[in-house]
């Protein structure tokens, strides 16, 4: 499948807020709203046989701004990664692990680290920090450099 | 009565076999060693174990039975000590008995039950699983076992040790009468011994250490001395029953003869450790059953006709 | 029968790095196991956003032992893209040789660790062995015998001469000549067939589902390779097989990692003879300008991920690291019903733990 081909057929999927943006290195990446993004996942996986995930990256681009960017790392000959803008204050975004078991161990640690609220799934337990973790998503705030 | 006791102590009784269980607790490691292109222990070490295990804190868990733990390891040693008594060295037996076969192999079929029991009352996991896979395993191996020591027993006509050896000073060592029942008492003698590859019981990687996971110290210690001791018993049970003793010969080359024989014994069972990767315990079962037990009645079968 | 609960971890004979693995048994069944990772946790992402990125790639060898030099290699090409450097032909070698020789190092250590938790220690310890004599040729290139720290941003820190390429052919003779044999007798023995055939089968179905990689993929039939698929220089020029078996047993994840340790022996060789002379490093500049970039490649155990942005400060604004056992640990629950206890090494040895690499 073309790369246009990919951008109509995600349009068609997730309406016209799509938008392929500047490619990293050798990846193209595409911009999706958040509310259709298990549509396009059952797309990916389904009809365009795109099924190898990566990883899933979550991160802070601005820490003023707060908002939170979830990048999902799919690999299919080349590579495609998704982004989904969070707001900061409450990032939410339904779980994928229903379709992709292989996301479960991906979304546990971007939850943990960033305190995202992947919904839809029964339970997002801790991945690498421990059961007691009282404090802050390690990765949120301000990032001291001593 | 200062020969009993000469007999009773120091040979062939506590500290020859003593001796001779940490012998051969040296001799095969430094033979898997070697094999293991390693250099291996000094000779001194199996004995330096038992001294540092000896003076190191008894302790057991909360739950575990104390005196369970402290008698069975006795009982154990005391069952293949005089076992060993029993068991001519180099043809030398000073208290041979018609049946003696029998009441040798009851001895050292004590301590198998002993693993079995101390493991049960036990706490943790691993000593359970350890203590349960013991007792599947003597079912599998045990029979064999004693088809195979029945052999010479049936073609000498006699259930004493030392009438087996008689035997063989006619006829000729037993194990080329016998190849299938001397490999079945190899087999079954590593079984016992719970030697790789039937160490499952004890399997590092599934049970930790089997029923003795949670021992340690003097009891450790206790436990070491008798697999050290039933193993070489074992070995001088079986050159006794399969290669006999040399006719005529004077004393010290009789026992220049045995001692090669337990030397062989003991790269037979080294090199058998190396080669073979662990067995399952269901794949232990269905060879016992299977192929063993079958191979040693038809031995037997063989033996008796043969004997007519 | 009762059910009880095997505690395998997080300190277990089986175990090399702690994990927790609470395995549910009834006799000798398997019923289940449950996984908690995490207790090697070092926060390297988060380190790695207050280090320099010179001094990251120090930080990022520690990620694991056995793949160390993998991943300084993934991340150096990550810098080296963002700040639109490519680093000299020889240096690009130089770094597939070592990933070539830590794949070989990595492989008979599995081999090794493999029969040991089957019983099987003499092949452990002639595996071991055939090891050190690649840890010996690592040692002469770069001084490390684990830990290389053959990378530097822009090109490698050791020059190879015709000596060193004399000394290491020579020791790969010496390697295949004493390896070659005990390989042969690990794909011919009879009771490491016994323990390991049918055991614990993956289907490809499964293996995309969970987005495993690696040797585990390969073994299931999966044809994933990203020194193929996604090649890094100077992989593109190079020839070489993609090992896959279609069982999907830990019996085709032992031949799969037996074979591969094979094809790269003869990789090791062909780079050898492509090495093309050159300079080692090339100039980079301290100030990495505002990007982003993602990087994959193949450790022995798998695809490796790195995701580096940098917002033109000095220090890497997110780093994102994906090891590949990561991804075999989540199918690691899957694998554990429908075993036995005796089989509970060779799964969990199959996977080819690198808990440091997973837990960063």
């Amino acid at each position: 499948m073309t790369e246009v081909d990919l951008l109509t057929r995600l349009k068609e999927v997730a309406g016209e807020s799509v938008a392929r943006i500047e490619p990293i290195n050798r990846e193209t990446v595409y911009a999706l709203p958040v509310e259709k993004w298990l549509n396009v996942v059952a797309v990916l996986t389904g009809e365009l046989g795109i099924r190898h995930l990566s990883a899933i990256t979550a991160q802070q681009r601005d820490a003023s701004q707060g908002e939170i960017e979830v990048m999902v790392h799919f690999w299919q000959g080349r590579g495609i990664t998704f982004v989904l803008t969070l707001p900061g204050d409450h990032p939410e975004i339904p779980s994928i692990t229903a379709i992709i078991p292989g996301a479960d161990f991906y979304e546990r640690e971007a939850a943990e680290m960033f305190g995202i609220n992947f919904t839809g799934r029964e339970a997002t337990p801790h991945l690498l920090l421990p059961d007691d973790w009282d404090q802050a998503p390690p990765f949120t705030g301000r990032i001291t450099h001593d | 009565m200062v020969e009993g006791l000469f007999y009773l102590l120091l040979f062939p009784g506590l500290a020859f076999q003593v001796t001779c269980g940490l012998v051969f607790e040296w001799a095969d490691r430094k033979l898997l060693a070697r094999f293991q292109r390693r250099v291996g222990p000094r000779w001194y070490q199996p004995l330096a174990d038992l001294v540092k295990l000896f003076s190191k804190e008894d302790m057991l868990p909360t739950g575990a039975s104390d005196w369970a733990a402290t008698i069975l390891p006795l009982v154990s040693l005391a069952s293949v000590l005089t076992a060993g008594l029993y068991v001519p060295i180099a043809g030398f037996t000073p208290f041979s008995f018609e049946g003696d076969l029998i009441v040798i192999l009851f001895f050292m079929g004590v301590p198998t039950m002993a693993y079995y029991l101390v493991g049960m009352s036990s706490v943790g996991i691993y000593s359970i699983l350890g203590g349960a896979r013991s007792l599947l395993q003597y079912f599998s191996y045990e029979v064999p076992l004693l088809l195979a020591f029945s052999g010479p027993a049936v073609l000498s006509g006699s259930w004493s040790v030392s009438g087996i050896l008689e035997a063989q000073t006619e006829l000729g060592p037993f194990f080329l009468f016998q190849p299938v029942g001397f490999g079945l008492a190899v087999v079954g003698l590593i079984g016992k011994l719970k030697r790789d590859p039937l160490d499952i019981p004890k399997a590092k990687s599934e049970v930790v250490a089997g029923s003795l996971t949670e021992f340690s110290g003097p009891k450790l210690a206790l436990w070491h001395l008798v697999m050290d001791i039933q193993a070489i018993i074992g070995i001088f049970l079986l050159i006794n029953l399969f290669f006999g003793a040399p006719v005529g010969a004077a004393p010290w080359i009789g026992a220049l003869i045995f001692g090669g024989e337990v030397l062989l014994m003991i790269f037979i069972l080294s090199a058998a450790s190396s080669l073979f990767a662990r067995l399952r315990i269901d794949q232990l079962a269905g060879l016992g059953w299977r192929v063993l037990v079958p191979a040693g009645i038809i031995q037997l079968l063989f033996v008796i006709l043969m004997g007519v | 029968m009762t059910k009880n609960i095997i505690p395998v971890g997080p300190q277990h004979p089986l175990l090399k790095e702690p994990i927790s693995v609470n395995i549910e048994v009834s006799g000798e069944d398997v019923l289940g196991g449950s996984l908690r990772i995490g207790y090697v946790h070092r926060g390297i992402e988060r380190l790695a956003q207050e280090r320099t990125y010179v001094q990251n790639v120090h930080l990022i060898e520690r990620i694991c032992g056995i793949c160390s030099h993998v991943h300084t290699t993934t991340y150096c090409y990550a810098v080296e893209a963002l700040l639109g450097i490519e680093i000299p032909p020889k240096a690009q070698y130089i770094r597939a040789l070592m990933c070539e020789l830590e794949r070989i190092h990595s492989h008979l250590l599995w081999i090794g660790i493999l029969a040991k938790h089957i019983g099987l220690e003499m092949v452990f310890m002639h595996s071991w062995h055939n090891r050190e004599v690649v840890l010996d040729i690592m040692e002469e290139l770069s001084g490390g015998r684990v830990s290389h720290a053959a990378n530097l941003i822009g090109g490698v820190r050791f020059d190879m001469d015709a000596e060193h390429d004399q000394m290491v052919r020579r020791q790969l003779r010496k390697l295949e000549d004493q390896l070659f044999g005990v390989l042969d007798a690990i794909s011919t023995d009879t009771t490491i067939k016994a323990r390991t055939k049918g055991v614990a089968p993956i289907t490809a179905e499964q293996i995309r589902q969970y987005c495993v990689v690696g040797p585990v993929a390969r073994a299931s039939g999966v044809d994933v390779d990203m020194r193929r698929d996604n090649p890094l220089p100077p992989y593109d020029k190079l020839d070489f097989n993609v090992v896959t078996y279609p069982d999907g047993d830990a019996w085709a994840r032992t031949i799969v990692r037996v074979d591969e340790t094979r094809e790269s022996l003869k990789l090791c060789e062909k780079i050898l003879d492509q090495m093309p002379e050159g300079p080692v490093t090339t100039r980079a500049r301290r100030k990495v300008p505002a990007g982003e970039t993602v990087i994959r490649s193949e450790a022995p155990r798998g695809e490796v991920f790195y995701y580096l942005r940098s917002d033109g400060s000095e220090y890497p604004a997110r780093l994102k690291i994906r090891t590949p056992t990561l991804a075999a640990l989540s199918l690691m629950p899957v694998q554990l019903s429908e075993i036995r206890v005796a089989d509970i090494p060779v799964v969990l040895a199959g996977i080819d733990l690198c808990i440091a690499c997973a837990d960063r």
